[in-house]
């Protein structure tokens, strides 16, 4: 059964005690964050999510969003749910002051978006989408424009829809034809065709506004000639009010595995009216900066459906009763052990348990970042900090996807043949899971874009906010005499990373099949490495504070113990996948492309 | 003739003054003459000005301080009777006939019997300026024709008359390879020579093809550019370069003197743009601005271009030339057959300037191998115009003229089917006029190792360096990395290379024929493992760098290296820890370390106190060593010649200077010859070093510095660490720190600081742009 409840002890722990919360009030504009302000909106967050929109998972999953005559209607409850939101300012707490925000940094941000990928998944998308069309105009549109949209962007009572893919350009957006043609009050006319719009069409917000890849007719070709265009569903007037409907239509929507509350809409733009983002031809940059915020969104949404996966999990072997203990009866009073009691069961739950808290902290550390990029007052920390998030992108994405998969996927397995049957909504996380892996880039494009980007970039210098801060923890704590069992797992893990790290700039230099052949892997390898690191320092801090804990030290002996399985038993695959990489990419490539 | 030991300029413009200054960089003795100028109270004006100038100039004129005493200026009134004892008299002065002639009649009477006189000029036929002079003048007069700017420029034009002595032209030509490091291209009494005349028609060629295609500058400069092989300020940029006035004063001589037959007439256009350029003052560098232009109005620093169809400014735009991107451009024949603008500018402007190439042989040069060389060290084309046509195919290029209802030249004609160049048991060989192949013959003393390359194979060779047998019992090491740059490649060849010389040679030179002789370590490696924390990689390389250097130096065998151009940080080092140096007079050598934010470790910071503190005239005690070596260090100095590296000590007063390149090595590996006839290696000496105190002394100095702005916080930092190892560490002053200890003070010395984020920004800068990060 879907039993969310937001992990907020955890969350606390994340922000507060093992990335230090005391940091981020003395940041330029974030004087107001204290703990108690953060505690509060975690808590009244919390709320939102168990009492107004979990409740409609699962209903909106089994209904879906329906399309009539280029409408698209949402399930039942979401305008309600939807206004609730946007009333509670949800929409706009990590937007700027200045265009209706609540200002809210990332740190805080980031696990209130957990708690909404956990909660509803599908819901959490409109917001979402809405929230990178703001970053992208923030940071490439002109004054005129942020000032005649964000406000409504931020409030809600305007949603966002980011318009790239075509039928014949998924990845490869240097593919696209959607034209763009320069009117003389300086506007454009949109026209072309766009499929896979999520929230391209919906019934919540009165006005939809899309950013849109187009080319203009001297553009060159390929991805250089690409530029970005504000399109809105409606053409505001000069007070703000809504005016005439633009040349926007939804022409159908799709039918897909998971996120069934979520429309996935085709759109046709004809003469459209829009507005040119950024500079002529450098329409990727824009883009870019809405993905990179996008990319993130999507690793948590793998985190929230692992978390609410485990949840389900956890309550359903501590009640199902089946079987004894291997050992001999753990609960004689019953007519069976539940399944608790069994390794391979407990396999599924640590693992599940030791993937999201890893996560969470990663995470985390990467709102930080993210954090310090926008507040901090030293440049040199903000490039490091952009040099940080920059690098972790494709990690986060892919890594947090990917694991988030595997622990709906064993959610389900714990509840045996019932986690197949829909009413438990065990497959509902799957198929929701699924998706998260593909979209915002696939993640062998993230893992690409690990190798062949971020690796090579000024010589390495991204890697050294990470491999500097980990090397200089590891050469501190190594005759720690709690840590040294979980150092010494770091420390070879590390090593292997830093080996594979410095065998792929070499390889990949010379012939980028063999980065490409080894990319996925390396990531999972990179990621599997951050998880370790981040539990060792999680164990730290358990170790510090569990003493004097009280009803607390339970909590802390959790995190110890799970840090152990962590290293012990899930950090150890690094092993194979340096094997596998050192392997290169003959075995790969060998097979001649007609065999298939 | 006898020797050249004495040589006269007369006429201290740019071209006679350049030349003076070069003799006198050759380390001969040279009187720079001039007119009196009308009413000046100061005899000598002209010529004491022009060496004003000279020690002004950036690039620098002068090798040395030296040098520079060695030239004598005057005036041709006063100091006419000087001549008498000039072995040497170059003319340098107007390009006009009356004023040269009524010249040299006065110094055919001041010379002495059977010295040299010769003109600088670049336009003037030979017969024309020996018209109506005694026998005895033709028979010692001929034509040298430098390039500018003389120190840098390689190529010497030199045309004898028919009544030259041959043994002048011989000395003068032997006195110019060897004294002065040119190399002579003997050119027929033709208008404009060879170089100038086939520049000439490419550069206005290339203009008028720009203009009538509607090329964009920037566009027209990128075709004419890199695909070729030429500097990458194409034709533009070159005109503004050399000055846009110049032109028509050059395309009308040529114009004057060349037949109507010849196709030089057909490709002078006028164009108007440029005529009001020349009018307006904007004539290039020198002027108000040319073809490009660094607009500073309003306090701004602005790069444009000139819009060539309507003449005003816009912003400079880099040029887009799809023809040209993703490795597009390497083959000749299909970017000059390609369908878009680019294609049929470098269709237009190539096939041609080509053609025409092929037509000055025989006319104005015996040879092709004449022109290709005029072409690559008079315009830096990197490849001669007949090896372009061989890139190309002499038959693509005959279809090409012949579709273009060009004339094709005989000799492409003769060619047809055969390259130009090939490559016969060992030999480079060119095509004759006559349908032959001959041998390219090297003069004595030079030997290159691209011939001996193309004869053998390597003894040791891996992905950045190889051995080769020279000769005689010598071996010579190769870097092959990019730029040279010291790897861990580098790093082994080299140990092995010395076993190898230990077992079956005699002698070890360090040789190779890059543009530069290295440029220190391999800082991208090096920062790459940085970033992900592989310090201990790191402290590897340097500790087997140190060792692969002491092992050379204490070798029981002679090690000459032998730079040329750049040597910087770890190449300084190579040259800090050879027996001898040969070193090419342009070379410019530096312990540049701590401009990345790192010290010299592979030895530099222990060799460069050695050589201080054994120098007998050098101050003793522990403190002038190391403070001299402080100064040199921490400022990254960098000798601008080989001269200078020896006022700094990077290289030491025995150590030899060739000035011709092509020389280098027969002088390198006759230096290594002539000391392994009872040759011991250098015993390690110990050093006497201030410790703690002098490191003080020399961090108050840089916190001085920092005072005044001159430092910055990491140059403190660097600096610091620096001054560690060169006083000792924890030394004493009472206690002799051997060089073992000091080396261990070099690694620590550099592992502190490699682990900063200063230092790794600062490496990062120099990589992305060139220039050092001041942070």
């Amino acid at each position: 059964m879907q039993v969310y409840s937001p992990p907020l002890r955890d969350m606390r722990f994340v922000l507060h005690e093992l990335h230090g919360s005391d940091v981020l009030r003395t940041l330029e504009g974030l004087e107001e964050v204290t703990p108690d302000l953060i505690d509060a909106v975690l808590d009244e967050a919390g709320k939102l999510v168990t009492e107004v929109l979990a409740p409609l998972n699962q209903s909106a999953d089994q209904e879906g969003c329906t399309y009539e005559n280029g409408v698209v209607r949402t399930p039942k409850g979401f305008k309600e749910a939807y206004k609730t939101f946007i009333e509670g300012g949800w929409n706009g707490i990590a937007c700027d002051p200045q265009y209706g925000g609540q200002g809210l940094p990332a740190s805080v941000n980031k696990l209130v978006e957990e708690m909404l990928c956990s909660g509803n998944l599908a819901f959490g998308i409109c917001p979402g989408l809405t929230h990178g069309a703001y970053e992208a105009l923030k940071a490439y549109a002109s004054d005129d424009l942020k000032n005649r949209f964000l406000p409504k962007m931020v409030e809600g009572v305007w949603s966002g829809a980011m318009c790239l893919t075509e039928p014949q350009c998924g990845t490869d957006l240097g593919l696209v034809r959607t034209r763009a043609v320069p009117q003389a009050d300086g506007s454009y006319k949109i026209t072309g065709n766009k499929i896979f719009i999520s929230a391209g069409e919906q019934d919540l917000t009165e006005n939809i506004i899309h950013l849109v890849l187009a080319r203009l007719p001297d553009a060159p070709s390929g991805i250089k000639g690409i530029s970005l265009f504000l399109v809105p569903k409606f053409l505001p007037k000069d007070d703000g009010a809504l005016g005439p409907r633009n040349g926007v239509l939804c022409t159908g929507i799709e039918h897909k595995m998971g996120i069934h509350g979520s429309s996935t809409c085709q759109m046709s733009f004809e003469e459209a009216t829009g507005w040119l983002v950024g500079e002529p031809n450098r329409g990727m940059r824009a883009m870019f900066a809405m993905m990179n915020s996008e990319r993130l969104s999507v690793g948590t949404q793998g985190l929230g459906l692992g978390e609410a996966a485990y949840q389900a999990a956890v309550a359903y072997a501590r009640e199902r009763l089946q079987g004894r203990a291997l050992t001999g009866a753990k609960h004689p009073d019953k007519p069976a052990d539940p399944i608790i009691v069994h390794p391979d069961v407990r396999r599924m739950l640590m693992t599940m348990r030791a993937y999201n808290e890893g996560c969470r902290a990663l995470g985390g550390w990467v709102a930080r970042a993210l954090d310090l990029m926008e507040h901090a007052s030293d440049p040199q920390t903000r490039r490091q900090a952009e040099d940080f998030t920059s690098l972790m992108t494709p990690i986060v994405k892919a890594l947090f996807t990917d694991l988030g998969f595997a622990s709906a996927s064993m959610g389900m397995q714990v509840y045996g043949g019932h986690g197949y049957i829909r009413d438990h909504g065990m497959e509902q996380y799957v198929r929701d899971a699924r998706i998260a892996m593909i979209y915002e880039g696939t993640n062998g494009v993230q893992a690409l874009d690990l190798v062949g980007r971020k690796l090579p970039a000024h010589m390495g210098r991204y890697l050294r906010s990470f491999f500097h801060p980990v090397l200089a923890y590891i050469d501190a704590k190594m005759d720690d005499e709690n840590l040294s069992p979980l150092i010494a797992p770091l420390g070879k893990a590390f090593g292997a990373l830093q080996l594979a790290t410095a065998h792929i700039a070499e390889k990949g230099l010379r012939d980028p099949d063999e980065a490409g052949a080894a990319a996925t892997e390396y990531l999972r390898l990179f990621g599997l490495v951050a998880l370790g690191y981040m539990w060792v320092r999680m164990a730290d801090v358990a170790y510090e504070k569990r003493a004097g804990a009280g009803d607390d030290a339970a909590f802390y002996e959790a995190k110890i113990a799970t840090a152990r399985f962590y290293m012990d038993k899930l950090l150890p695959e690094v092993a194979a996948l340096w094997g596998a990489i050192k392997a290169g990419k003959a075995a790969t490539m060998g097979l001649d492309e007609t065999l298939f | 003739m006898t020797e050249i030991k004495k040589v006269a300029v007369i006429g201290a413009g740019v071209m006679g003054a350049g030349i003076a200054a070069h003799v006198a960089n050759a380390g001969i003795a040279v009187l720079l003459l001039d007119i009196v100028p009308a009413g000046a109270s100061n005899r000598n004006i002209i010529a004491e000005t022009a060496v004003e100038k000279l020690l002004k100039a950036d690039p620098a004129a002068f090798m040395s301080k030296r040098a520079a005493k060695l030239v004598s200026t005057g005036n041709i009134e006063d100091n006419l009777a000087d001549l008498s004892s000039c072995d040497w008299i170059v003319e340098a002065v107007i390009e006009r006939l009356d004023i040269k002639q009524a010249l040299y009649t006065r110094i055919e009477e001041a010379r002495r019997p059977g010295s040299v006189v010769s003109s600088n000029t670049s336009t003037i036929p030979l017969s024309d300026l020996t018209a109506g002079l005694p026998e005895s003048f033709k028979r010692d007069f001929l034509i040298t024709h430098f390039f500018n700017p003389p120190r840098y420029m390689r190529l010497l034009e030199i045309v004898a008359g028919a009544e030259t002595n041959p043994d002048t032209v011989a000395a003068v030509s032997h006195f110019a390879d060897v004294k002065l490091g040119k190399t002579v291209v003997a050119c027929k009494d033709t208008p404009g020579f060879i170089a100038n005349r086939l520049g000439t028609y490419w550069l206005q060629l290339a203009v008028g093809e720009a203009f009538a295609l509607n090329l964009k500058v920037e566009e027209a400069d990128t075709v004419m550019g890199r695909p070729f092989g030429f500097p990458k300020t194409g034709v533009f940029g070159l005109i503004d370069l050399v000055g846009l006035d110049l032109m028509p004063h050059v395309q009308g001589s040529l114009k004057r003197a060349l037949p109507a037959a010849d196709p030089f007439h057909a490709t002078l256009r006028d164009e108007p743009l440029i005529a009001r350029m020349i009018e307006t003052g904007f004539t290039g560098r020198k002027g108000k601005g040319g073809f490009y232009r660094l607009n500073r109005e309003n306090g701004q620093k602005l790069k444009e271009a000139i819009d060539l169809a309507t003449g005003d400014y816009r912003p400079q735009a880099k040029a887009v030339v799809p023809e040209l991107e993703e490795g597009g451009g390497k083959d000749l024949a299909a970017l000059m057959s390609a369908p878009g603008p680019a294609g049929r500018y470098a269709r237009a402007v190539m096939a041609r300037t080509l053609a025409y190439a092929a037509r000055l042989v025989p006319e104005a040069a015996d040879d092709i191998v004449a022109v290709d060389d005029a072409m690559r060290l008079g315009y830096n084309w990197k490849f001669g115009p007949f090896e372009l046509i061989d890139k190309i195919g002499a038959a693509r290029l005959i279809d090409m003229l012949k579709a273009d209802g060009v004339e094709v030249p005989a000799l492409l004609a003769l060619a047809a089917e055969r390259p130009f160049y090939r490559v016969e048991a060992g030999a480079r060989q060119y095509l004759g006029t006559d349908g032959t192949y001959r041998d390219i013959v090297r003069p004595a003393g030079v030997l290159l190792l691209a011939d001996i390359k193309l004869k053998s194979q390597p003894l040791l060779k891996n992905g950045s360096a190889a051995l080769w047998d020279i000769g005689e019992g010598v071996v010579c090491l190769e870097f092959t990395s990019k730029s040279n740059a010291l790897d861990e490649g580098i790093i082994s060849l080299l140990a092995k290379a010395l076993k190898l010389t230990k077992e079956k040679y005699k002698a070890l030179v360090i040789y190779n024929e890059g543009s530069n002789f290295s440029v220190g370590a391999n800082l991208g490696l090096a920062l790459f493992a940085c970033n992900i924390g592989a310090f201990g990689e790191v402290e590897k390389l340097v500790a087997s760098g140190q060792k692969a250097y002491q092992d050379m130096k204490y070798a029981p065998f002679p090690v000459v290296a032998a730079p040329s151009g750049l040597a910087l940080g770890g190449g300084c080092e190579i040259l800090l820890h050879a027996d001898a140096v040969q070193a090419h007079a342009e070379s410019y050598i530096g312990l540049v370390e701590c401009g990345v934010g790192v010290l010299p470790a592979w030895g530099g910071c222990t060799a460069m106190l050695e050589r201080w503190q054994t120098d007998p005239k050098f101050p003793k005690g522990p403190m002038p060593a190391p403070s001299k070596v402080f100064e040199t260090v921490s400022t990254a100095t960098v000798a601008k010649s080989a001269a200078e590296a020896k006022e700094l000590k990077f290289l030491r007063e025995g150590d030899g200077i060739t000035m011709n390149r092509d020389r280098l090595l027969a002088d390198a590996k006759a230096r290594a010859l002539a000391l392994v006839e009872g040759y011991a290696p250098p015993k390690p000496i110990d050093l006497t070093l201030p410790g703690p105190t002098g490191k003080v002394a020399m961090d108050m100095a840089v916190d001085g510095f920092a005072k005044r702005g001159l430092a910055t916080p990491h140059d403190r930092v660097v600096s610091g660490a620096l001054a560690l190892v060169l006083t000792g560490g924890d030394a004493d002053h009472t206690e002799p720190v051997s060089q073992a200890r000091l080396l261990e003070l070099e690694r620590e010395g550099f592992m502190t600081l490699i682990r900063t984020n200063a230092t790794l920004d600062r490496i990062e800068h120099i990589l992305e742009t060139g220039k050092p990060l001041r942070n």
